[in-house]
């Protein structure tokens, strides 16, 4: 649900985003005295380093089962309790961060290419075939995105490569907007017309001139839009719709503690909370790299 | 400027107008449902949380509890299978098998449809060959003879089955065979079942908003006994534990299939009484011999029905409701053999089995599918993964949408799956026929595609036969070999578990799941 | 400008049919068969083959939806369920208040508390308030709605006992669901109100103001927001849309009989016609609801306008 909150906001945002950029080297020392965007960046890295190291890092194994030590609270031996076939929560949460990241990265690089494609061809060409593109945006648009992920998800069955396909596509016209009015403004300037009459191709404009001048809103969108694509899992994931059970993924996990809620909370809180603050540190990041993008931001 | 601020206020009022009208017409379109009950006359209503909506009351094209639990308030059947299985007289007051495979039933003459017309044997004439041509339900009475029927007077019916049926009056017992009133369903057209339902039962139909409830007044020239309720309101609550919830707030008296994690709550909580007691269901893990797997040997199967702990699953996934069956059908049903011992958890000798039939180590893969309706069976399935890894098979399982599953299923697709099944007719007919009789490969319930020429020439015997001594003697020897040769593992029986809000009386379990309302009392709350 | 909102409504025509194709085609794809699935364990071969000519799936994809297409555009008829064998219409028509209302007084909710916090941000711009109402803002923005509906539920309903936790009749019903689904428009309006509001605090003419001497207060609430309600009009407009796709998962854990719980289940059991029917009313909504945003807003904006005329 939030993915359709945040696509929309993005149409308010894009003229906000399409602003002259400051070189790297300025945007990282904006970037660094921002406190909160810092501590997302570090929340991210923390989460990337449980993913990769999680067979060392988990105290026990992802499918560890034992039965007789179901259901209990939080102790020493479970820091965060057991679930009702006596898994370790902590240990499922660590390993669920690889699926969420996965998706996450992997769906917004999907939306990324097929929303740039069009976009670019959408914004550089204008005409009959920019109409067509945003007419199919708009009718993409127009279905609720968590709607149109359970549908594809439903009809294609419910494996990691399919979740990042469903997310990916429900997101496609938000990136193939954006970077359709980046491109619109880049091309615009005379620069561009220069090249053109000095004779090179398209494709060569388009990746040498036009590309790296709109660099910056496709950062901040895809932080955002990583942001997103997790809560879409997660709430795919809850309806019994994400990957199979014994897979740790926290949606399912907190579909599975939701028929506990009332004598086992820490079924659904931990996993809830972790999938909180996840989302909170790729917004975080994002909002902190637009500010620090934003030269009218700084003066302030 | 001033202008525009104008318009700036238009603007908002525009919203605000279009806020309020949403709002309204939406508290306009409900709570009718709410005001009924504060009448002045106090009109004692049993309210009831259903798992999920029903499907149409047209009780033909349709055979899925939660309607059941409904429409059998609402129709009576000729024969009565009371809550101890035994066959007494419902809108037919005797009947005997007059000649071969034929029977005469004497029907009740003082009973009236809901729309006032009379019950006649043109109405179970009528019902009868409807069923048989019923592509959902037709299987339950497919023994009937349709040629056979004939209305000897208005309260005289005789009605043949093309072979010897063993259990055929329980078929007869069955809700979906409940009696229609002819001119009902012909006038009310594709309307019938929907907004338009007559049956003849204590309650007759009042209202159904989908999705939310189904209301029934007391029918008030029923033919038996008056309820002492005036009003039966069935909510579809579909969450468990918003179920449980309903019913600790006293929203609901009578909560229908309380989650297993949600037991203790109920039986914690002094104002509420939990019922549980077996039905006729099983839950069992398929072994398919459909695909060239290991599993089509013997021995592997025995081997992986050692490697599961049954026990634990029941304990930790089911919080303790159901035993461990020996065999596949459970005790209630007629044809149930005592003599089977369970098959034991072991891992050893499911090692030892797997190296005798040739695979020291496992050492093999296999699929198993499960259904995404269930979270208990999602939970078995990561249970039998971790068991079977631990005598080195590795289980690969596909959790899928449940009608995907049960179609995969259907064609073999599946190494091994997880699934249960209802004898509704408590007779071992039912419960083994469609399961492992060849003639049912698939669709037709033998998901497994379990192959045996002795097992068929039994249950061939068993089904043509009113000899009950024979019948009995040919399940006892089936399920003898099916426990032998493992098609399935057997896992547990299953219970009915209802919460009762302690207003309530005189409310019994059924072991089909589908209960009497008519003879609920309550307390003044 | 009458030009302008026929040309926006002809465009619906497309973004429909559009849609329509769109789901269709997802549906067609779904493996498992209706016509089993409506049939049930042991059918016929003949009861099936005549039940799959009787509702058209004997034809070829593109036959299918546009007799699909036909019977909606000429008789308004939006067929019958597969699994019920309900008119889909009644279906929808039976739901669709519950989720209107849910996302309205959601909207509502989120609009009233939203603003005044994305005011309250934007006059003390980087101060202490600033700070800690953009964190909450953006905790909202994070929270999934279902998680936080759990707590709710946790909180309310398990511990303390004040509110129920299904139904959506009563006003107490109401009150957990409608938060729950507020939260993150709430942020976001919030995050727009606040800096569109910058983006005009920062313009010469209220400089200007405030040169004359013009007392804070008037100044922000004369000029300042009036202008910068403007874009947040518009996202309130797209919010709305937002939570009639949001509305799906707290309907289905406050078990409200809405338009998302039925498709939901509907998409569960390939029950096409449902899905259908539902996607097309949600969208035909939204893009309604966004229709009147746009007119009004064109109405406000003589920019706008003239892009049209």
């Amino acid at each position: 649900m939030l993915l359709t909150s945040k696509k929309k906001i993005n149409q308010a945002e894009e003229e906000m985003l399409n602003v002259p950029q400051g070189s790297w080297a300025e945007i990282w020392y904006e970037l660094k005295r921002n406190r909160r965007a810092m501590f997302g960046l570090f929340f991210i890295l923390f989460l990337t380093i449980m993913a990769i190291f999680a067979d060392q890092i988990a105290p026990y194994g992802m499918r560890e089962q034992n039965l007789s030590n179901a259901l209990q609270f939080p102790n020493t031996t479970h820091w965060l309790g057991t679930d009702d076939l006596g898994r370790d929560i902590l240990s499922r949460m660590i390993y669920g961060t690889r699926v969420s990241l996965t998706v996450g990265v992997s769906a917004v690089a999907v939306s990324l290419i097929i929303g740039g494609i069009l976009g670019v061809v959408a914004g550089y060409y204008k005409g009959w075939i920019d109409t067509l593109i945003m007419r199919f945006c708009d009718i993409l648009l127009s279905i609720p995105s968590i709607l149109l992920a359970i549908a594809i998800v439903a009809s294609l069955g419910s494996n990691l490569q399919n979740l990042i396909i469903a997310i990916g596509i429900s997101s496609i016209p938000v990136f193939a907007r954006i970077i359709r009015s980046g491109v619109i403004s880049v091309k615009e300037q005379e620069y561009i017309e220069a090249s053109e009459a000095l004779g090179a191709n398209d494709i060569r404009i388009i990746f040498k001139h036009i590309l790296p001048n709109i660099l910056s809103p496709i950062i901040v969108q895809s932080s955002m839009g990583i942001a997103s694509a997790i809560l879409s899992a997660v709430g795919l994931g809850f309806i019994g719709l994400g990957l199979e059970a014994s897979i740790a993924e926290w949606g399912t996990m907190l579909n599975a503690g939701r028929g506990y809620i009332r004598t086992h909370y820490y079924l659904t809180l931990y996993p809830g909370l972790l999938i909180m603050l996840t989302v909170l540190s790729f917004n975080l990041l994002g909002d902190g790299l637009r500010d620090a993008i934003d030269p009218k931001m700084r003066e302030r | 400027m001033i202008k525009q601020k104008n318009k700036l206020w238009l603007f908002f009022l525009a919203a605000v107008i279009f806020l309020a009208a949403c709002g309204s017409s939406g508290d306009s379109g409900n709570g009718s449902g709410g005001e009924a009950t504060a009448d002045d006359g106090e009109p004692k209503v049993l309210k009831v949380a259903n798992g999920a909506d029903p499907v149409t009351f047209d009780i033909q094209q349709t055979n899925d509890q939660a309607t059941t639990r409904i429409a059998r308030q609402i129709y009576d059947t000729l024969i009565v299978q009371t809550n101890d299985l035994e066959l007494v007289p419902g809108l037919a007051t005797e009947w005997e098998e007059v000649e071969d495979n034929l029977y005469e039933f004497k029907l009740r003459e003082d009973v009236t449809f809901h729309n006032g017309e009379p019950f006649t044997a043109n109405d179970v004439e009528f019902t009868l060959r409807r069923a048989v041509e019923s592509p959902t339900i037709g299987h339950i009475v497919d023994s009937i003879d349709p040629d056979s029927i004939e209305v000897i007077d208005d309260h005289t019916i005789r009605v043949g089955t093309s072979d010897t049926f063993g259990p055929f009056l329980t078929h007869l017992s069955h809700p979906a065979v409940g009696i229609l009133n002819e001119k009902a369903v012909e006038e009310a057209g594709e309307d019938y079942g929907v907004s338009v339902v007559v049956g003849t039962g204590p309650f007759e139909f009042d209202e159904w908003v989908t999705g939310t409830h189904v209301t029934t007044n007391r029918y008030d020239d029923y033919w038996g006994d008056a309820p002492e309720i005036d009003r039966i309101e069935f909510n579809t609550i579909a969450d468990p534990s918003v179920r449980l919830i309903e019913l600790e707030s006293g929203s609901a008296d009578i909560a229908y299939d309380i989650a297993p994690s949600d037991i203790p709550a109920v039986e914690e909580n002094s104002e509420l009484t939990l019922m549980n007691t077996p039905n006729l269901g099983s839950e069992y893990l398929g072994l398919s011999l459909h695909n060239d797997t290991p599993l089509r040997e013997v021995k592997v199967r025995q081997a992986i029905a050692h490697a599961v702990d049954v026990e634990a699953i029941i304990d930790t996934v089911y919080m303790g409701v159901g035993d461990q069956m020996s065999g596949p059908i459970n005790e209630l049903v007629f044809g149930f053999n005592d003599d089977l011992e369970p098959i034991e958890y072991d891992v050893n000798k499911a090692k030892d089995l797997l190296a005798e039939a040739g695979y020291p180590d496992g050492g093999f893969s296999l699929s198993l599918y499960v259904g995404d309706n269930s979270q208990e069976r999602i939970r078995v399935s990561q249970v039998v993964s971790e068991a079977l890894a631990e005598v080195g098979i590795t289980v690969e399982v596909q959790q899928m949408e449940w009608g995907a599953f049960l179609d995969s299923a259907a064609v073999g697709e599946p190494d091994m799956f997880l699934l249960g099944w209802t004898t509704v007719t408590t007779d071992a007919d039912y419960g083994l026929y469609p399961l492992f009789h060849s003639n049912s490969f698939g669709e037709a319930g033998n998901r497994t595609f379990y192959e045996n020429e002795r097992v068929d020439e039994l249950l061939d015997a068993g089904r043509y036969s009113t000899d009950q001594d024979q019948r009995l003697e040919d399940y006892r020897e089936v399920q003898e070999i099916i426990h032998e040769e493992v098609p399935w593992v057997f896992l547990q029986t299953r219970e009915n578990v209802t919460g009762l809000s302690n207003r309530v009386h005189g409310f019994e379990h059924h072991p089909t799941g589908s209960y009497d309302l008519s003879v609920v009392t309550l307390d003044a709350e | 400008m009458f030009r302008y909102i026929v040309k926006r409504i002809l465009w619906l025509i497309p973004i429909l049919l559009g849609v329509s194709f769109i789901v269709f085609t997802i549906m067609y794809l779904s493996p498992g068969d209706p016509v089993t699935m409506i049939l049930g364990e042991g059918a016929t071969e003949e009861a099936y083959q005549a039940l799959r000519t009787q509702m058209g799936f004997d034809q070829s994809f593109i036959v299918q939806f546009l007799n699909y297409v036909r019977g909606v555009v000429f008789d308004f008829d939006l067929g019958r369920s597969y699994v019920s064998n309900r008119v889909v219409l009644d279906e929808i028509l039976v739901r669709l208040p519950n989720t209107i209302r849910l996302a309205s007084w959601s909207i509502l909710f989120a609009t009233l508390i939203g603003i005044p916090l994305g005011v309250i941000s934007a006059t003390r711009p980087y101060s202490k308030v600033d700070n800690v109402v953009m964190f909450i803002s953006l905790v909202g923005v994070s929270m999934p709605t279902f998680w936080q509906a759990l707590l709710l539920i946790i909180l309310f309903t398990s511990t303390l006992g004040w509110l129920p936790a299904s139904g959506f009749t009563s006003w107490q019903q109401m009150i957990m669901p409608v938060f729950a689904l507020a939260t993150s428009s709430m942020g976001t309006i919030a995050r727009i109100t606040r800096s569109s509001m910058m983006d005009v605090l920062d313009q010469d003419y209220i400089r200007t103001s405030e040169a004359k001497g013009v007392s804070d207060g008037r100044v922000i609430f004369q000029h300042a927001l009036r202008n910068a309600l403007i874009p947040v009009v518009t996202v309130i407009g797209l919010q709305f849309g937002a939570l009639l796709g949001g509305a799906v998962l707290t309907e289905t854990i406050f078990s409200i009989n809405g338009l998302g719980t039925m498709m939901v289940n509907a998409i569960r059991t390939r029950d096409t016609m449902v899905v259908q029917g539902g996607v097309l009313f949600i969208a035909f909504i939204f893009t309604l609801v966004n229709l009147c945003v746009d007119i009004l807003y064109a109405y406000i904006d003589p920019r706008i306008r003239s892009q049209y005329d």
